[in-house]
């Protein structure tokens, strides 16, 4: 087993354990914190594919700045002592069998199949490369997607303090 | 430029309502509503202007005419809902975010239209989500009312799911493909393995948004918590986009699996029918009522999509424009109830046509309208259906739903009988509506009315929907 590969299956290995403690644990802001090694993980998958400036983003948004707004939601509202509900031994089993059920389908599926490549080594895209493609208006541009994100943001605000604003009395 | 007018003018209301947010003083803020009616009137009559179609962004962005008719559609829609809209807005409890409700629906509405002239996964994705995450705010509007902030919690969480499952779908067409732009999938997508699962997701997806059967227990919840006009904005207008953009990516993109859609369109079309008629034969509260005879309706524009022909685009499309007139003239009704009584069961409607014969008259026009009587518009919005349907001989679908329609005329009964028969002690006493109700009220009466009788409309989109399909 080469170092690429021991690397690539300690990530995933993170990546699937983490995840699963994330969505059983009882605990809101455990789950919170098992998120974060999830994210941390995936940014060293993008490492790996020599995705840097993805891995980059992936840290700083995701694993810095979601995970904290998370965190900090989680504890400007609930008791973080209070436990979930434990679901119903019946509800746990259909669901498991529905999740094994769905992975195994899709395992199968993806592994039978036989995906495009594109080059034998993608070149590592650089900054200059996506800044081009984010304004460029030609095929493979990504400018009117990066505008209209930008209404959705606006949007986004706006029914936040529809959520938020204060009743007069 | 010109070929992306109608979103350009919505962002061009979205900011003159923002800019009038900001400077209008407080005791001037009522005057919103007007304002915003007469802009929205304005560009629903601008958008009537022919104009040019093409793409733009290298085939990120396409219109043609068909799709330019559907966003008028969805203009006049959400131009009723406005107006709708405008007596709710004047309560003291709302006064405060009149310019956010529209702000929230406008850029709801721009969602929309990416959406439907979206020419690659990429922007179809955004404009999904654009169309939907801000009527979860809007949804959650009166978060004083525990069932609003549920319903918005709901739509949330729900729209998350159904996104997630879409998502998976579209990374695996791409992982198979290499490439989001429709015009590069179509001819790609052969139908392996992997590209049927991704099918199925992505169809999953898509039905969780238009609330098809088995993806639809979300939808009497989220109706019921929600304002009213929210929950006819969602039930009319979103579920109009949703079903027609659907109806184009399985006539394009997945056009080669065509055999493979047609039988999981044929068990879905059935399903919602009929779990959609027999559940809303139960409800007692009228959203929830309106709600799953929406579902179930949503079932028979199925109809005309397994047509798979120009004949079947343009029944789905008149159905949908037919559909819009006559819930929302139904919803209406319901809203100006609710807005002066607070009642909302359809007991409370019992000797409803005494005490106000004009509003009853109304509600009687577009239920008979949604369940199909001649003469009325959707008569024959159900028989262009059918007659798509049965072009492919799809006999057996047709009697299911004709057995479907004789189901929802009962329910539909039951209501008219509630208003003109029933006899009641306490009925809702007579009230005087405002202007905005009746102008909402008229226009959708007219539709109603005046679509029924005018074949040049349905000759009009059929001549548009020529070529569309390769």
């Amino acid at each position: 087993m080469t170092n690429y590969q021991f690397m690539f299956f300690l990530l995933s290995a993170i990546i699937i354990i983490f995840s699963i403690l994330t969505v059983t644990t009882r605990r809101i802001l455990r789950a919170a914190t098992f998120l974060l090694f999830v994210l941390v993980a995936t940014a060293g998958l993008y490492f790996m594919l020599r995705f840097n400036f993805l891995a980059a983003i992936q840290l700083t948004l995701y694993a810095g700045g979601i995970v904290v707004l998370i965190i900090f939601s989680v504890l400007l509202t609930s008791h973080i002592s209070q436990k979930l509900e434990k679901a119903s031994i019946s509800k746990r089993i259909l669901a498991a069998i529905a999740a094994i059920a769905g992975a195994v389908l899709c395992i199968i599926t993806i592994l039978a199949t036989e995906f495009p490549t594109v080059t034998p080594n993608p070149p590592e895209t650089d900054i200059h490369t996506i800044g081009q493609a984010l304004l460029s208006t030609d095929k493979f541009g990504y400018s009117l997607p990066f505008e209209v994100i930008s209404i959705l943001l606006l949007a986004a605000m706006i029914g936040s303090i529809i959520i938020a604003k204060k009743r007069k009395d | 430029m010109l070929i992306m007018r109608h979103e350009l003018l919505l962002v061009a209301i979205l900011v003159i309502l923002l800019l009038v947010e900001i400077f209008l003083p407080e005791k001037h803020k009522h005057r919103i509503i007007p304002l915003a009616i007469i802009l929205m009137g304005v560009v629903t009559a601008l958008g009537f202007i022919p104009g040019p179609t093409g793409s733009l962004f290298g085939g990120m962005y396409s219109t043609s005419n068909l799709v330019l008719i559907m966003k008028n559609i969805l203009n006049i829609g959400t131009l009723v809902i406005f107006i709708q809209s405008a007596e709710w807005l004047k309560k003291d409890e709302n006064r405060e975010k009149i310019s956010e409700y529209f702000i929230v629906l406008l850029s709801s509405l721009i969602g929309m239209f990416y959406m439907i002239s979206s020419g690659d996964f990429l922007m179809f994705y955004l404009g999904l989500e654009l169309a939907t995450i801000p009527v979860a705010a809007a949804a959650a509007f009166e978060r004083f009312k525990e069932k609003s902030a549920e319903a918005g919690v709901k739509l949330i969480f729900m729209s998350a799911l159904s996104s997630g499952i879409l998502l998976y779908g579209i990374s695996m067409i791409y992982g198979t493909i290499g490439t989001m732009y429709f015009q590069d999938v179509a001819p790609k997508f052969t139908g392996s393995s992997l590209q049927v699962i991704a099918f199925i997701f992505f169809f999953a997806g898509m039905a969780f948004k238009i609330s098809l059967v088995p993806f639809h227990l979300w939808a009497a919840d989220v109706y019921e918590g929600a304002p009213i006009n929210v929950t006819s904005y969602l039930s009319v207008v979103s579920k109009g986009a949703a079903v027609f953009i659907l109806m184009i990516l399985l006539y394009t993109v997945f056009t080669k699996i065509a055999l493979m859609w047609r039988d999981v369109v044929y068990i879905i079309a059935i399903l919602t029918m009929t779990v959609g008629n027999l559940f809303a034969m139960r409800q007692r509260n009228i959203k929830r009522f309106l709600a799953f005879s929406s579902i179930s309706q949503a079932g028979f524009i199925l109809l005309g999509i397994i047509g798979q022909s120009q004949l079947g685009m343009t029944t789905v499309i008149y159905f949908v424009l037919i559909y819009l007139f006559s819930n929302l003239g139904a919803f209406g009704v319901a809203t100006a109830i609710s807005n002066k009584t607070g009642k909302e069961t359809i007991d409370d409607y019992d000797g409803f046509y005494r005490t106000n014969p004009l509003l009853s008259l109304a509600m009687m026009l577009s239920l008979f309208s949604l369940a199909g009587i001649p003469p009325l518009a959707g008569f024959f919005g159900k028989f262009f259906l059918f007659t798509a349907a049965a072009k492919q001989g799809l006999f057996i679908l047709i009697v299911i739903a004709v057995l479907n329609t004789i189901i929802s005329l009962y329910y539909y009964l039951l209501v008219i009988k509630a208003m003109f028969l029933n006899k009641s002690d306490q009925p809702i006493a007579y009230f005087k509506s405002d202007f905005y109700t009746r102008l909402g009220l008229l226009i959708c009466s007219a539709g109603i009315i005046i679509i029924g009788f005018a074949s040049p409309i349905y000759e009009w989109i059929l001549q548009l929907s020529h070529g569309l399909i390769y």
